[in-house]
């Protein structure tokens, strides 16, 4: 530890010297955490507040943001710029929101004081394939096995200096599937977009908010359904609902995901891969009939 | 004596012109059909109340040659033989306190009472911490360095203060005190053929006895029965907030030891919480909290209680909140928090370890000002005149300073042979005061508004303005000098 620099005279006057003063290099009774952007040089970066946490400076944190931004939207398949763009953006303000929402909720704050991983070794997935299909677990496997993903290890959040609103961005991020199975939206790319509308307007992630630049990148009948269908859903419901970080999903697997969707207040929306499957079909058929030839082995 | 013959002459001149109208036969008819009623016993000065303001008001008049020589009465509904007697053990302290000023200490001391105030038991303290509980923004008075450590204010029991002014009366003695007297009614006296006391207030006490003031002073508190007499509204609003006081016991002296004693006030959206040093490691409690959060406080057992207060110190609002919403386990709830909250633990008050049995208590806020301090022979001082928040301290001082200016404008109606009881000879007192009082009661009225706000534009403003007036040394040496009662007097 650094010995305090402060002035003489003051340490003269007062048997305790001014408590501010020497801020910086004082350890207090309990942990530091560079909740304010941190201001250090790049050759004196300060110890991380947890284990895998790199410290960033200002010009640092928007150089990630940015260039995590630009190539996440070049290539959306990058899970780990997404998460880099959500940890760069999340502070000021943002994640501090989600901090206070979990904190004012005696759920939120069980989930704080339990920090339960939500990581494919965490989770009992025969047992979950057991229960009824009506219930939230029945529904996740159901969702998971539907999309062929599986429960993987989210990456660990790096970026946020306060070592207590990390764990609510990793929550948020190893939330995100249940969040899918709730409202039941594929993770194709029209699917992800509605969900993050969806996040945006519940978590107030700029992350969530900035994907829906994406939205340009989609194919025209997908946009006008994201402007009509899926985009007035998510606003919609992501408002009125209550603040889905506060499920404590490992204690809900019982509980019928209906009864849980009334709870929260959140409405399924029109099944998209059904939507787009009908699309498909019609599609194929139309074509067919153009080329008239009704025998021909579907296309895709 | 030459004084307690003066109020029949005086009153009598004009009784007699308005008998030369020709009814005078008429009404001496009337008077002597009421002749076999109890006469009212006549005093210069009565005073109902005798709380701190009434008994200095009593002992600056005594004190001083110039108004020694007026009768003066005091009329308290309690039993005051109980503040006479009234002993605590060195390590127990009642939980009304206030901070006194340097400018009411050296009042108290120039009416002699300031050393009959047990001193063992006054903490003067030489630093103030003030912050704001939602953006941390902060102001330290501590006075400049180089200036000999300077007091701020001394702490002081309520009960320390009453019964040492107490002693200084009886020392000083002729003060007629009608102990545990209940005033049954005030009424205006009446024109006999000896004494026309139709213009002066006769206190009625319970079991017959009636004192006629040529001054009544009301210093019998926020509901003042003189102030009901004299038909002086008093306006203003309850803050819907409640004060929680108590006794509390820290693990130390303080940071700064008994040297160098520190007051500290964290405003909460809720109301400001304050902790002011009391000898040793004990601390007395101020927390302007909501009704329903002063009912939980009350009813929490100690370790709970404890763990509240240390929280209020330390926690973020929304975990204050959510601690607030809990019927046990605050302890438990803060020991985890703690670890997940930064702050400088000598920039806040020692841990608070024990909280001393039965002194955990509460009373209703509320900002009153009556329309005037003064009526033809009544006068207000202290509560009777005007209460406010605790956020600042002040209530004690405002009245000790109207209990200064009302001894003041006595004293000269007496040098100069005025009749102390009229509007007139008491105008200085309401003019000196009043506007004085309105607007401090104004500013501390303005700024618990402010601070009631836990979002908005007003957040970053107020923390900027604190952190300004907290970076400006002279501005912040005047305040405090303000606070003090030294250099150009403003308040």
């Amino acid at each position: 530890m650094k010995a305090p620099t402060t002035p003489l005279r003051t340490l003269l006057r007062k048997p305790i010297p001014h408590p501010y003063q020497f801020l910086p290099a004082v350890t207090i009774a309990t942990s530091i955490s560079h909740s304010h952007n941190a201001t250090f040089s790049v050759l004196n970066r300060p110890p991380p507040n947890y284990p895998g946490h790199v410290p960033l400076t200002r010009l640092e944190r928007a150089a990630l943001a940015l260039g995590s931004g630009i190539l996440s939207l070049r290539d959306p398949h990058r899970g780990d710029l997404i998460a880099a763009l959500g940890e760069a953006t999340a502070t000021p303000y943002f994640i501090h929101r989600l901090h206070r929402a979990m904190l004012s909720s005696l759920t939120g704050r069980r989930i704080l004081r339990d920090r339960p991983r939500i990581t494919s070794q965490s989770l009992n997935l025969p047992y979950l394939r057991s229960l009824p299909t009506n219930t939230v677990g029945g529904t996740y496997v159901a969702w998971l096995d539907r999309e062929g993903v599986s429960p993987d290890t989210r990456a660990d959040v790096r970026y946020i200096d306060d070592e207590e609103c990390a764990y609510v961005m990793q929550r948020y991020r190893e939330s995100h599937d249940f969040y899918h199975a709730l409202t039941g939206l594929p993770i194709v790319r029209e699917g992800e977009v509605a969900l993050k509308a969806f996040e945006f307007a519940n978590t107030l992630l700029p992350m969530t908010g900035l994907s829906l630049l994406a939205v340009g990148t989609m194919k025209p009948v997908e946009r006008a359904r994201f402007w009509y269908v899926y985009g007035p859903w998510a606003v919609k419901n992501g408002l009125k609902s209550q603040e889905v970080i506060n499920i404590y999903w490992e204690e809900e697997m019982e509980t019928d995901v209906q009864e849980l969707r009334d709870r929260l207040g959140i409405e399924q929306p029109p099944d998209l891969r059904d939507i787009r499957k009908r699309e498909r079909e019609e599609k194929r058929r139309a074509k067919e009939r153009a080329n008239g030839n009704p025998a021909a082995p579907a296309v895709a | 004596m030459e004084l307690l013959l003066l109020p029949g002459r005086q009153v009598r001149r004009p009784a007699l012109k308005l008998c030369r109208t020709g009814s005078l036969r008429v009404s001496a008819r009337i008077r002597r059909a009421y002749s076999s009623k109890p006469q009212p016993d006549i005093y210069d000065v009565v005073c109902v109340g005798g709380g701190p303001a009434g008994l200095s008001l009593l002992t600056a008049l005594r004190a001083n040659s110039a108004t020694a020589g007026l009768r003066v009465a005091l009329v308290e509904a309690q039993d005051l033989n109980k503040t006479r007697s009234w002993t605590l053990p060195p390590d127990r302290f009642s939980n009304r306190c206030s901070s006194l000023t340097p400018s009411s200490a050296r009042f108290l001391d120039k009416i002699g009472a300031w050393s009959h105030v047990k001193q063992e038991r006054v903490q003067p303290y030489q630093e103030m911490q003030v912050w704001d509980g939602v953006t941390d923004a902060r102001i330290e008075f501590d006075w400049a360095q180089g200036a000999t450590g300077s007091t701020i204010a001394y702490m002081t029991e309520n009960l320390n203060l009453t019964s040492g002014l107490l002693s200084r009366l009886d020392e000083l003695g002729g003060t007629t005190i009608f102990n545990a007297a209940k005033v049954e009614n005030i009424t205006l006296g009446e024109d006999t053929e000896d004494l026309d006391l139709s213009q002066w207030p006769i206190v009625h006490l319970s079991g017959g006895k009636q004192l006629a003031a040529r001054l009544l002073v009301g210093a019998d508190g926020a509901n003042s029965p003189v102030r009901t007499f004299a038909e002086i509204k008093s306006r203003g609003w309850d803050y819907n907030r409640h004060g929680v006081v108590a006794t509390l016991q820290l693990e130390d002296h303080g940071w700064g030891g008994d040297a160098m004693k520190i007051a500290y006030q964290r405003f909460l959206p809720t109301g400001p919480i304050a902790m002011l040093p009391m000898p040793g490691k004990f601390s007395t409690l101020v927390w302007s909290t909501t009704p329903s959060n002063a009912v939980l406080l009350k009813s929490l057992p100690a370790k709970d209680f404890i763990a509240l207060v240390n929280a209020a110190f330390r926690l973020r609002t929304v975990d204050l909140d959510f601690m607030h919403t809990m019927t046990s386990g605050q302890d438990d709830e803060l020991a985890w928090r703690l670890q997940h909250t930064s702050f400088v633990a000598e920039a806040i008050p020692q841990t608070v370890v024990g909280v001393q049995e039965g002194t955990i208590a509460s009373f209703p806020l509320k900002m009153r000002h009556a329309d005037t301090y003064i009526g033809e022979r009544v006068a207000l001082i202290g509560d009777a005149a005007h209460t406010t928040h605790p956020l600042a301290g002040q209530g004690l001082n405002l009245g000790q300073a109207d209990v200064e200016s009302l001894a003041k404008t006595i004293e000269y109606s007496v040098l100069h042979g005025q009749d102390l009881g009229t509007r007139m000879s008491l105008e200085g007192y309401n003019s000196e005061r009043y506007t004085k009082n309105h607007v401090f009661l104004g500013v501390v009225d303005k700024l618990h508004k402010l601070y009631s706000f836990e979002n908005g534009p007003l957040v970053p403003l107020r923390s900027l303005g604190l952190n300004a007036v907290n970076a400006m040394r002279p501005l912040k040496n005047f305040l405090m000098d303000q606070a003090a009662g030294k250099g150009v007097k403003l308040f």
